[in-house]
Formats: structure tokens, C-alpha cells, sequence
């Protein structure tokens, strides 16, 4: 009862007019640069986040939640419609939308995204508001040593699961970790890493990161490679609508992939690759069309969209609860957090109890919001999709370099952007993923300084790191997962050799 | 021994990120950490990163050498690797250096627009006029509605009073 008074005051609190008008500027501008192809969720959020700068906390996060789903919703357009996905969770997605908007059926796969993300995000935001604060209430119990244990897992599922290679994954977290040392150390003041450079001592920007990383780096890389090859964006005839049949055989797996998406986010599962194909491998298995699949069935688009934005609020469980990022998405929240000086974890229920509530039901109005207005306005959203090319990334640097400086009116984080531009183009070029970078430097100083409180309370006794229960559990599943990948790749090459 | 396509390039890659590494170490090395005393010295956690790092690029080398080469973004396994385009990519980070000198000096109005028109010759735009154009109303729109509307602090430099 108490969570439910909690979330209706976080309503009255989200829906005055103005933060109304900054929800719907939100979704429309989440859309808007959402829609853009090869931008996914985590960097349209980064790019849209000197926005929310200057405006006043309640404002921001209703306007945040309501560009984060717009973004969602823009990038399966673009999957749809042109067959790029901005981020792996709308690869699925484009494999069978595509195909439907190659038949015609462009409205239909539409539609089911928009209509399943809704219903997905919906059921998925009221869990989390029944289940976040329970695990934050169990969280408050969970000493250094098991956050030492939590983030090591989420290291470790994120960087194999990732990418087809997992060693380059825990490359690509080392570079990270490197990136978070930068800066005079918290407890001792010992400047690591600055070479007498003192705008370093602070340590490196996330925001310039997190920017340059995905735009700046995906600039040069395409400017490097792909700068023939253009777009083919296909039609849309008639309106985003679905059919009676479309209805009947989407909305079983909205439901299972809700089911999916929704566990694989709260546990670090790195991100939502997983759900999504999960969800498509299912569909797959259980259609009375098996022969459309892989030409286009509706139930491949409607199970791994409805995968994807439930993992999305799932994820948001971690983050909130414990203040633990799954997945880039997550990871770029968790800066946009820090920026309006809310730490996430398991007091954050306590200390900011009303903006946590307000955010939850903004995530409710966004997604509402999305709805009502996204449908009708399809065809303008698609012709976004219809800039050239040489605007499209020039308009993506421009504001990638003008979030880089705004927020500390710095050149300095202008250059740290540059040269993560460039780290960003060669991880694409020599096959690295880039979550695992961006999870290593957000994380590796929270991890540095839970391993020294859980040794500084067991006065430097080593055997506190494995002492709990917990912490034993987390292990025995960090085990699993290195050699998991490490047993399957032996068995495949023995089955070859046979 | 022959070394599949674009393992020579890699391998020079892989070996710069071990060169990090060890900057690493020698920075925890040479740094001097204050005299009180603490559970866990400063220096532990760096250390641990910069031998994790190296590690791993040592076995990355390793298997590069044996044939276990990279697969660039949006290629499938097994795609032939063409050559890099380092003429539009010149252009591109050149056009980033412009933004970082001119920020300063000249205001955000005209850096930006030298990055946008940069990159807008980067990826063949065939009609430069209109891009100075589109550039100017589309960065004059983002520096009115930051700096009036969301209080965002951006330089005006040159153009101080006119804007």
C-alpha cells in the first residue's frame, strides 16, 4: 500500500502542465534523434542530456523518461524501415521487420512494435515499482565484499556475452577501468595517471565518454569504411495499423516476451542481445507459421520488441536498487543521475524518495505519451529518416562535441572526446564492443572503493572477499560464466574434428 | 609465415594497448603515495588493471599470430577487409581539431559550422552552399535555443554582441 501511495504521489508530482509539456518535448525529441539511423538508445540519451542540464530535477527525469522510451521507439523504426539497427536489442527486430516492410506490411511491424514496447514497458515499470523497493530494502544489507562480487559478475557477463570474442570484451573493460584511474584517488589523494596535467586531476567526464565513444567513434569509422554505401529506406503505404489477425498473433508474445525481458534485465545478463534473441528463438519454435519466419512473421518482431523494453525497465532494477548498471542503456542513466546529484542504490529510496517515485510514474506518462502521439505521426518520423547522409553526421558531431564542452565550459573535455573519438573508431575497426569500455569506467572507481572498505572492516584480511553467502553464490556464477563459452567452444571444435 | 589480412595492422593495435598497460605500471611504479597509513595502498588497483591488461594482449597477440583476426563492425566473419578510406577520415578528425581550436577563440557559431561544413565534404556533399547554409540556420538554432532557453553556457567569441 505503501508503494502505491508513494507512486501515485510520485503522479501528482510528474503531471503539473509544465513537466507535461517537458514529457512531450521529451518524446519528441527522443524520437527524433532515436529515429536517426545508427544512433541506439544510449546515445541519443547521451547526446540529449545537456538539455536537461539546467532544468530543475522533477522536470529533468520526467522529460529523461520520456526521451529514453521515444529513443527506444525511434530505434525499431529505423530497423524496421531501414534495416540498421542502432543497438543490438533491435537486431532481431530488423530481421523480421524489415522483411515484413519489404512485403508491404511496413504499418503492421510498426505497429506491433510500438503497441508491444507499450504493453511491455507498462507491465515491466509496475513490477519495478512493486520490486525496486523490496530489493533496495534487501540491498541496504549487502556489504562491500558482495558489491565487490555484483560488480565483478556484471564485468564478466557483460564483456563475454558481448561481441563474438570474449577476450577482446575484457580488453575493452581493462581500457575502461584504465580510463576510470585517471584522477586523484578519493582516499589518499594520489594523482594517478594526470602527468602534471591538472583539468586531469578531476578525473575523466563519463558524458564526453559515453558521446565520443559512440558518436564521434561511429563518425570516423563509417567516414573510414562504409562512406559509399547509401540506405535503402523502404515504403510505407497506408496507416501504422494492425489487423485483427496481426492482433491475434502479437499479443502472446508481447506477453512472453515481457516474461523474458523482464528477468534478463534485473540479473546482469549484459544487456538486451540476450532477451531479444531469446524471445525470437522462442517465437520461432512455437509459431503455426514457421515457414514465415526469416521472410518476415509478425511474431518476431512483436516477442523481441516487447523483450527489448522490458529488459530496459528491468534493468532499471539494478540501477535503482543497487546502483548498478547491466547494460550501456543503464550506464548512461546512471550519469544522467549523477548530473542531477542523485546517487542510485539502496538508500536512494530513503534520500530521494520522491524523485525515484516521480521518475517511476514519469516512466508511465512517457510511455503513454509515446503511444498516443508516435502512431499517428509515423510518416513524419520516417521522413527523418530521409536526411542526407552528410547532414546526418555532421549534425550528430556538432552535438556530440557541443554536449563534450558544455558541461564544464571546458576544452579539456573536448579532447578527451577527440581521442575516445578515435579509441571508439579503432574498438569498431579490430572488432571490440564498447559497453564493457563504458561499464569499466563507470564502475571500476565504485569497485576500487567497495574492495577497500570490505578489506579496511576485515583489517586487511583477504578471506572477507568470499565470507557471505552471497558472495559465494555470485562467484560460483562468475565461474560458470568464464568457462561456459570455454566448454561450448571445445565441444563445437571436437564436434567439427568428428 | 603469412599472416592473414589485416593482422599486421592489428597486432600493431593490440601491442599500443599493451604500451598503455605498461604506462600504467610505470605510473604506479614511479608514484609516490602519502605517508599514512592504509588497508589498501593506492597502488593495488592500478597494478592489478595494468598486468590485466597486459595479459591479455599478450594472448590477443598470440592468437592473432595463429589466426584469430579481428571482424570489423558490420561485417560478418570471414568478409574480406578493404582498405581503410583514410582520406574521408582526415578529413573528418580534422574537422574535430577545428572544433577544439576554434571553441575558444572563435565562439561555438563558427566552430561548429567549420565542423559541420568539414564533415559535410567528408561524405561527398555535393552542393557546398547549401550545407553552409542548413549548417548555419541548424547551429544557429542550437546555440539560441541552449544558450536563451536551457541557460546552457557556450562562448559567443567573435560574434560577442551580434548574438
Amino acid at each position: 500500500m505503501n508503494n502505491l501511495n508513494s507512486l501515485l504521489d510520485g503522479f501528482v508530482s510528474a503531471l503539473t502542465l509544465s513537466n507535461l509539456g517537458f514529457g512531450l518535448l521529451g518524446t519528441f525529441l527522443g524520437t527524433l534523434v532515436g529515429v536517426l539511423p545508427g544512433i541506439g538508445p544510449a546515445l541519443a540519451i547521451a547526446l540529449l542530456l545537456p538539455i536537461t542540464y539546467t532544468v530543475s530535477p522533477a522536470s529533468a527525469l520526467i522529460m529523461f523518461a520520456a526521451i529514453y522510451y521515444g529513443a527506444m521507439y525511434g530505434g525499431s523504426t529505423t530497423s524496421i524501415l531501414l534495416n540498421t539497427p542502432g543497438e543490438s536489442g533491435s537486431v532481431m527486430t530488423a530481421l523480421e521487420g524489415n522483411k515484413m516492410a519489404r512485403k508491404g506490411r511496413a504499418g503492421s511491424a510498426l505497429a506491433t512494435a510500438a503497441i508491444g514496447s507499450f504493453i511491455a514497458g507498462t507491465i515491466a515499470t509496475a513490477i519495478l515499482a512493486f520490486t525496486a523497493p523490496s530489493i533496495a530494502d534487501l540491498a541496504i544489507k549487502v556489504g562491500a565484499a558482495d558489491y565487490v562480487a555484483l560488480m565483478l559478475l556484471a564485468f564478466t557477463t557483460v564483456s563475454s556475452l558481448l561481441g563474438s570474442s570474449q577476450i577482446r570484451g575484457f580488453i575493452a573493460l581493462s581500457v575502461g577501468l584504465v580510463l576510470g584511474l585517471v584522477g586523484a584517488d578519493l582516499q589518499s589523494g594520489l594523482a594517478r595517471l594526470t602527468f602534471g596535467n591538472m583539468s586531469a586531476v578531476e578525473g575523466i567526464e563519463t558524458v564526453p565518454v559515453i558521446v565520443a565513444i559512440f558518436a564521434l567513434g561511429e563518425a570516423l569509422y563509417i567516414a573510414s569504411r562504409f562512406k559509399k554505401v547509401g540506405w535503402n529506406i523502404l515504403p510505407m503505404k497506408g496507416k501504422a495499423l494492425m489487423t485483427r489477425d496481426d492482433w491475434k498473433r502479437s499479443w502472446k508474445p508481447w506477453i512472453r516476451g515481457t516474461a523474458i525481458g523482464f528477468p534478463l534485465g534485473v540479473i546482469p545478463a549484459g544487456g538486451s542481445e540476450v532477451p531479444t534473441f531469446l524471445s525470437y528463438a522462442v517465437e520461432k519454435n512455437l509459431t503455426k507459421h514457421p515457414e514465415e519466419f526469416g521472410h518476415g512473421a509478425i511474431e518476431g518482431v512483436a516477442g523481441p520488441e516487447a523483450a527489448n523494453n522490458a529488459n530496459a525497465a528491468g534493468a532499471l532494477v539494478p540501477l535503482l536498487a543497487l546502483g548498478l548498471p547491466t547494460s550501456a542503456t543503464a550506464a548512461v542513466i546512471l550519469v544522467a543521475f549523477q548530473t542531477y546529484q542523485i546517487q542510485p542504490g539502496p538508500t536512494l529510496f530513503l534520500t530521494d524518495g520522491a524523485l525515484v517515485w516521480t521518475l517511476i510514474a514519469s516512466l508511465f506518462i512517457g510511455n503513454t505519451l509515446l503511444l498516443v502521439l508516435n502512431l499517428p505521426l509515423v510518416r513524419v518520423w520516417v521522413q527523418l529518416l530521409k536526411v542526407p547522409r552528410p547532414y546526418l553526421f555532421a549534425g550528430i558531431v556538432t552535438f556530440a562535441l557541443l554536449g563534450s564542452y558544455a558541461l564544464n565550459t571546458s576544452t579539456f573535455d573536448v579532447q578527451v572526446a577527440i581521442a575516445i573519438g578515435i579509441v571508439g573508431f579503432l574498438f569498431r575497426r579490430y572488432g571490440m564492443p564498447i559497453t564493457p569500455l563504458i561499464l569499466g569506467l563507470i564502475l571500476g572507481p565504485n569497485l576500487e572503493l567497495q574492495f577497500r572498505r570490505a578489506l579496511q572492516i576485515s583489517a586487511g584480511d583477504y578471506g572477507t572477499l568470499v565470507a557471505s553467502p552471497l558472495s559465494k553464490v555470485i562467484y560460483l556464477a562468475l565461474f560458470i560464466v568464464i568457462i561456459g563459452p570455454l566448454v561450448w567452444n571445445f565441444k563445437k571444435k571436437l564436434a567439427i574434428k568428428k | 609465415m603469412k599472416l592473414p589480412q589485416g593482422a599486421k595492422s592489428e597486432l600493431t593495435f593490440v601491442g599500443s594497448l599493451f604500451a598503455l598497460g605498461f604506462l600504467v605500471f610505470w605510473d604506479t611504479a614511479r608514484s609516490e603515495p602519502p605517508a599514512f597509513n592504509l588497508t589498501v595502498s593506492p597502488k593495488v588497483f592500478p597494478y592489478a588493471i595494468a598486468l590485466f591488461l597486459m595479459g591479455l594482449c599478450a594472448v590477443l597477440f598470440i592468437r592473432i599470430l595463429r589466426g584469430d583476426v579481428a571482424t570489423p563492425e558490420g561485417l560478418a566473419a570471414g568478409d574480406p577487409i578493404e582498405k581503410s578510406d583514410y582520406k574521408t577520415f582526415s578529413i573528418v578528425l580534422a574537422s574535430l581539431f577545428a572544433y577544439l581550436l576554434l571553441i575558444e577563440r572563435a565562439g561555438f557559431v563558427i566552430a561548429a559550422l567549420v565542423t559541420f561544413f568539414g564533415i559535410t565534404v567528408a561524405f561527398d556533399n555535393k552542393r557546398p552552399s547549401r550545407a553552409l547554409l542548413f549548417g548555419s540556420i541548424f547551429i544557429l538554432f542550437v546555440y539560441i535555443s541552449f544558450t536563451k532557453f536551457l541557460n546552457v553556457v557556450l562562448p559567443a567569441g567573435i560574434l560577442e554582441g551580434i548574438l
